[in-house]
Formats: C-alpha cells, structure tokens, sequence
C-alpha cells in the first residue's frame, strides 16, 4: 500500500508539469486563439507546485514517515520488454535523489512564480512557461531515474529546453545563434553519455544505475573508457573546457530562465550524473585525473575571465563556472559528500544573484564600486598580467578554436552535397526547379 | 474439418499484424485528409494493397501488392517528379522479382532484391535520387509512400529476413547504413533551403532504417520495425508541415531569419515536435526507436553504433538550424493563416501517435515482435 502511494507521488513529481504541457498544448492546438496568460501561468503552476508537493510526499517516504522508509529502487513496470532486452521504468529513492529533486522542484516552482510577474505582456509568455514545464520534467526524471535510458530522457529535455530558452528573444539574431551553439555542444557531449549507455548495457547487463556496484569486475579498459564517456558528456552539460564557450551566449535568454539553468539546475546537471556513476568513476583513475584537470583548469580559466567581464549576466556566468570546476574536481577526488553539500549550496547562491542581476546597476549606485588595487601578478610580471588580461578578455578565443576544429568537418559536408548534387542532376529525369 | 479450418482462419485474422496495420493506415490516409486529392481512386487503392500485403501469409502476394501500390504512388508522383516516379516503378518491379523469387524458393536472391527495394523506398544513399526527387518535387506523395515503405519492411522482416543468407549479410548492412546515414547527415548540414533539410534528413533515416534491417537479421525485428514506424511518423508529419508552410508563402530559402513563427504559431510547433521526434526527442517514438536500434546495432558493429549516433547528433543540430532559419527571428506579417483544422487534426494525430509510442512502445511492438518471431524459418 505504501510502496504503491510510493509509485505515484514519484510519478506525480516527474510527469506532473508535462501533463500539464500537454494541456497547454492541446488548448493551442486545438483552438483557433492562444490561451490567455493568466490560464497558462495557473494551469503550469498547478503542474509545478503539485509536482513540488509530491517530492515532499516522496521525502517524507524516504525518511520513514508512512511506516517503513522505502529505499532504493522503486519498480514501475517496464518501459519496453522484447524478449531478453529490457528497459526498465524504474526510479531510484536515495538521498541524493531525493535532495536533487526536491530542490529542483522548489526551485523551479520559486522561478516560476517570479516569472509571473516579470515576463508579464512578454510575446513568448505561454512559451516560457510551456518550456519550462518541459525542464521540471527533465529536471525530475534527471534526479529520480534508475536507469541510463530514463535518465537520458530526462538530460534531453533539459537540453532541448535549454537551447529554446537561449533563443527565446529569436527577433534579434545573436540569440537564435547562441541557442544551436548550446545545442550542438549539448548534441555532441550527449553522444558520449549515449555511446556510455549502450556499452554499459552490453558489458554489464542492465543500465540501472545499481549495477554500477559490478563496475570494479570490468576490465581497466573497458571501465576507463565507460567512465571518459561520461566524463565528456558532464563536461558538456556542465560547460568544462574546451565546451566554456557557450556558457556566456546562453545568458542571451531571460533572466529566470539563466538562474534557473545556468545559475542552479542545469549547470550542475553534468555534476550529478558524475555523482550518479561514482561507482564506476572510483575505479577509473585516469578518468579521474582528467576529471580534476578539466575541473581546476575551468575554474582558474573562469576566475580569470569574470575579473574582465563587463555585463552583470556574463560575469556571473564565469563565477558560476569556477564553482562548478571545483565541485567536478572535489568528486573526482572522491569528495562526493563534499560535492553534494557544495553544489547545492552553491545553486541556491547563484540563482538569488541571477534573479537580482537586473538589479546591478541600481545596487551599484547604492553601494558604490571596489577600486581596483594591483594584484600580485601586476607587480611580479606587468607583461604577464597583460597578456593574462588579453586572453581573459578573449575567453581564450574558444569558440574559434571550436569553430577550426570542426571546419573540415563542414568541408566534408559541402563536398558530400556537392558531389550528391552532381550525381542527382546526370541522374535526374525532372527537367526544371521544383 | 470445417470447423478446423474456419477456426485456422479466424485464428490468423485474429493474430494478424492489427497494431502495424493501424498506424501504417493512418499515415497512408493523414496526407490525403490534410491535402485532399483529386484522384478518388487513388487512396482506396493504396488502402486496399495496404490491407493485402500486411494480411495475406503468403509471401509473394505480399510483394505483387507492394508492387501494386508502389505503381498507385508512381502514378500520383508522375506530374510532379518522373524522376520519383521511375523509382517507383522500378521498386516495383525489383518486388515483383522478389515475388518470383520467394515462389520459386529462392530465399537469398529474394532477400537481396528485397533489401535493394527497401533501400530505394526509404531513400538509402546512393539509391536515394528518387526519393530526393519525391522530396523536392512531391511531398505529399513521399508521406504516403513512407507508409508503405513501412509495409514493405515488415514483409522483409516477416518473409525474407529469417535463413542464414540474412544472417551472414546483417554486419555488411549495418555497416552500410551506418555510412549512408553519416553521408546524409553531413549534407543535411550545409542544406540552403527547406526542401533540401527534408531530403537530407529522409536520407538520414534511410541509412538508420538500413542498419535496423541488417541488425534485424539475427532476431531484433523490432527494432527495425519501431524504427521504420517512427521515421514514417515523423517524416510524414513533417513533410506534411513542409508542405503546409510552402502553400503559405512558397519556397523557404534559408537566406535570413524566416520570422514566420508569428504568423504560424501552431505551425511551427507542430514542425519541431515532428523534426525533434525524428532525433529522439523524448517521449516520442523516436526516442525509443533510437535507443532499441543503438542496442541492436552494438552486437553486429559498434563502430556503425558510433557513426549512428553522432549522425543523429547532426541532423539534430540541423533541425534546429532548419527551425531557426524557417520560422525565428523579426516577425514577417502573413495574410494567409495557420494551419487549418484539418491540417492540426492530422498534425494532432500523428504526434499522438508518436508519444503513444514514445511512453508504450510495447503496444505495437510486443505483438508485432511476437508475430515475426513466430514465423517459422
């Protein structure tokens, strides 16, 4: 009785906000006028604060205020069974599970009611608040999922709405441009966490999570390997070097949805999936290595760039990166209590500062502006410290060394298309344009 | 012994393939209700080589009225794409060999010929010029082929796709799929107008279809078919979107920011959840379809597994590309108006559809895998 009120407060936390998208969607569809501002505000918020509601029944679960705390695994039938191969729809109860979603949840309640007021006459009101019903889902199945497979779905929705929360002002060109930026490197990294999906399920016989406990019977090779795809994938999400650059472009979307996903959830999104995997990344030493490299190197690489950085958002931005490399660099030092406590602390802290960027100048004003005092660099090397200084401004031009990267790749496809183009003009029986 | 054989009988109709039948039904008739024909005759026909090919047990019917119905298309597409057309046509004789061939028992040639059919309906590079051509030239034909293009894989999967020949050529198939998809998804990237993401992207999930077909062969049908379901949903969906936008304000060139998304609000909606649904978006068919394929593919080849993925990656980040240039940026005035409601019931349709099989996939795919498991080799 229990375990099944169990089963659905986990459900209503995840699906809650999607029903409620898909409410959303059908009154646009279906009708010939868009439904009104106030409908889509209430109709979202009621998805949201139930799906809160519930990730409070599903603490109290956990704790052990019902009789018995119900831990672990939490089987909802499958997903998918053709024979041998299954996909399990199985959520995971543990504490970091349920710290994930219950602050996911408020904090996505919390923005959205500030979102109320402060995107109100705004033209893409109901899609703000569609898409972000979209992301509480993600958000939830990210923190509550058992499995590989529920957890990927739950990576993409955030992905995706990410990437049309970085467009969300497309009249103006930078932001349509920043949003396929975030989206290619979030498409990019996610072929990492795909490829480490598949090859988990094949050489360990399920994607549960749980059966990470076997991840020391695996060749050294094998798990390293395991262990560098998830790497790459949380390094993505998470906006490590070499995959900084779009972090700043994202801030091109409104201002609760940058504190919500740059400054709380999303960010750290990358963080927990290492959290997630820690079994298999303990016995990976040289994926731990690397995770600490990129993790140091980024927060060094962020601390630089914030001290030149001169819009609120963009700064912010940089500052939020140097925590997150440190909190990557504590779990691969196998801190994770640490990383945990660390990361959630630090999500609550950025996204006040997020909500109240707007606000800078007016609190500038007020309270007036630290004079810079030269820094031990300056004195040491004047030439260093400008040259510091130019590749901080910069932002270490990572964008363009991306772009080079993947030029002969674009170069290749001119060269499929134009060869394809060929082939179907000698081929061809049509005799004008379409 | 009447009794047995009307209870045979009943027992066959009552264990015949409804699920697949069903959704390739609705994609065959969702472009004739959103863009009605002119030629009456048209679609009943299509229907009935339909209910043929997916109910008869005998395989070489089923292949004589896949022919059938490739030659009802080849008429439709005519004036519009001769290059289509002959494609058709001859994807319908290349069946009516396989016809021959399964008569006279000839498992392997069959199962060739069979899989050359499937690569030319479903747009496999380089056999894909006339389904390039059915994409620039007539969409709403290229919708409703993809319907029967996913009969004609489940007759593959039920008839030729079971004896050692299949067996043998699965690595061989996946590898080359895996290498059209990545082709094709590296030209969806630099396309320069709507028409050629379509085709672009069509290509694409030819290539996957074909990795499915050759995975298929060691027993993981399902994958193969959920994959074609999907690409037929999908695809059709947004060939009928595609289709929808160009009568509005003709040809899209991807020279600037569209801005259409004012004037098509529902439009464009319906446009991304089609072309996320092709690249997995979750809770789509889509999704599934992917990830049962990926863990299909990994047993025959995981190099073509890679290339598999980082080609939707692509024709992912095209979408969006495609998205941006079609329908974002500084809001352009329309006079025509958003979809019509017969245009967002079949929209609705088909993206209920998707997520039907996107959240239970099992519906169609447990009996379904069921069905061509059984069938004796």
């Amino acid at each position: 009785m229990i375990g099944s009120a169990m089963s659905f407060a986990l459900v209503f936390t995840v699906f809650a906000p999607l029903a409620c998208v898909g409410l959303v969607g059908l009154l646009t569809l279906l009708r010939e006028k868009a439904p009104s501002e106030s409908r889509v505000a209430r109709i979202m918020g009621a998805g949201l604060a139930a799906s809160a509601l519930g990730g409070v029944a599903v603490l109290l679960g956990f704790l052990g205020a019902f009789g018995d705390p119900i831990r672990g695994e939490v089987e909802l039938g499958d997903w998918l069974r053709i024979g041998d191969f299954v996909m399990p729809a199985v959520l995971l109860v543990d504490n970091i599970s349920v710290t994930i979603s219950l602050f996911g949840a408020f904090l996505t309640a919390l923005v959205a009611r500030f979102s109320r007021t402060y995107l109100h006459k705004e033209p893409g009101f109901n899609r703000f608040f569609t898409l972000l019903g979209v992301f509480a889902t993600g958000t939830q199945l990210v923190a509550l999922a058992g499995a590989l497979e529920l957890f990927f779905a739950g990576w993409e929705m955030i992905g995706i709405s990410s990437a049309l929360f970085i467009g969300f002002f497309h009249e103006r060109d930078e932001p349509v441009r920043s949003s396929v930026r975030a989206f290619a490197t979030y498409r990019l990294s996610d072929a990492g966490l795909l490829i480490a999906t598949v090859t988990t399920f094949e050489l360990l016989g399920s994607a549960r999570f749980s059966i990470f406990a076997n991840a020391a019977t695996l060749p050294a090779a094998e798990s390293t390997a395991i262990a560098l795809m998830f790497l790459l994938s949380a390094m993505g999400k998470s906006a490590q070097l070499p995959f900084s650059g779009w972090l700043p472009r994202a801030m091109e979307g409104p201002t609760p949805s940058s504190a919500l996903f740059y400054g709380a959830v999303s960010i750290h999104a990358g963080l927990f999936l290492l959290l997630r995997v820690w079994p298999l990344l303990e016995v990976s030493m040289v994926a731990r290595i690397i995770g600490v490299a990129v993790g140091l190197s980024t927060a060094i690489y962020a601390a630089a760039v914030v001290r030149v950085h001169t819009d609120a958002k963009g700064a912010l931005a940089h500052a939020t990166l140097a925590q997150v490399g440190l909190i990557l660099a504590e779990i691969c030092l196998g801190w994770t209590t640490l990383a945990l406590v660390h990361l959630v602390c630090h999500a609550f802290l950025r996204l006040g500062q997020y909500l109240k960027a707007p606000n800078m100048i007016h609190d500038s004003h007020r309270l007036g502006h630290l004079h810079r005092t030269p820094t031990l660099l300056d004195r040491w090397s004047p030439a260093l410290s400008a040259r510091v200084y130019a590749s901080s401004l910069h932002r270490l031009r990572l964008d363009d060394r991306i772009d080079a990267a993947f030029a002969p790749v674009m170069a290749l496809a001119r060269v499929v298309d134009a060869a394809d183009r060929k082939l179907r003009g000698l081929v061809s029986l049509d005799r004008s344009n379409p | 012994m009447i009794g047995a054989e009307a209870m045979a009988s009943i027992n066959a109709l009552l264990t015949a393939p409804w699920e697949a039948l069903a959704f390739c039904l609705l994609l065959i008739v969702a472009p004739a209700v959103a863009e009605p024909l002119h030629r009456r005759w048209h679609l009943p026909s299509l229907i009935a080589a339909l209910l043929v090919t997916l109910l008869t047990s005998n395989g070489a019917i089923a292949y004589v009225a896949v022919a059938i119905g490739a030659v009802v298309h080849a008429w439709g597409a005519w004036q519009a794409s001769r290059t289509g057309a002959v494609m058709l046509v001859a994807s319908a004789v290349l069946a009516l060999a396989v016809a021959v061939a399964l008569q006279l028992d000839q498992l392997t040639l069959a199962f060739g010929l069979s899989c050359v059919t499937v690569a030319m309906r479903a747009g496999v590079m380089p056999l894909h010029i006339g389904v390039a051509s059915l994409c620039d030239r007539a969409p709403v034909v290229q919708t409703q082929q993809l319907a029967s293009t996913v009969a004609l894989v489940f007759i593959h999967l039920r008839f030729v796709d079971h004896h050692a020949a299949a067996i043998a050529a699965g690595p061989t198939l996946v590898r080359y799929g895996a290498v059209a998809a990545v082709l094709a998804a590296l030209m969806t990237l630099v396309q320069k107008d709507l028409r050629g993401f379509y085709r672009g992207t069509t290509a694409m999930h030819g290539g996957m279809l074909f990795a499915a077909i050759g995975a298929a062969s060691i027993g993981n049908f399902a994958a193969a078919l959920l994959v074609a379901v999907s690409m037929g949903l999908a695809l059709g969906g947004l060939g009928m979107m595609i289709t929808s936008l160009e009568e509005r304000v003709g040809p899209v060139m991807f020279r600037g920011p569209g801005g259409r998304i004012g004037a098509f609000p529902k439009l464009a909606g319906a446009f991304i959840l089609f072309g996320g649904a092709g690249v997995g978006l979750p809770g789509t068919a889509g999704f599934v379809a992917d990830d049962l394929l990926l863990h299909t593919l990994w047993m025959e080849s995981p190099t073509s597994t890679v290339v598999i993925i980082l080609s939707s990656a692509m024709v992912a980040v095209a979408t969006l590309i495609t998205f941006s240039k079609t329908f974002l940026g500084k809001t352009v005035a329309s006079l025509a108006p958003d979809l019509y409601p017969r245009e967002r019931a079949v929209a609705l349709t088909l993206l209920l559809l998707l997520l039907l099989l996107g959240f239970a996939p099992g519906v169609l795919l447990g009996p379904a895998d069921a069905f061509l498991t059984a069938v004796p080799t």
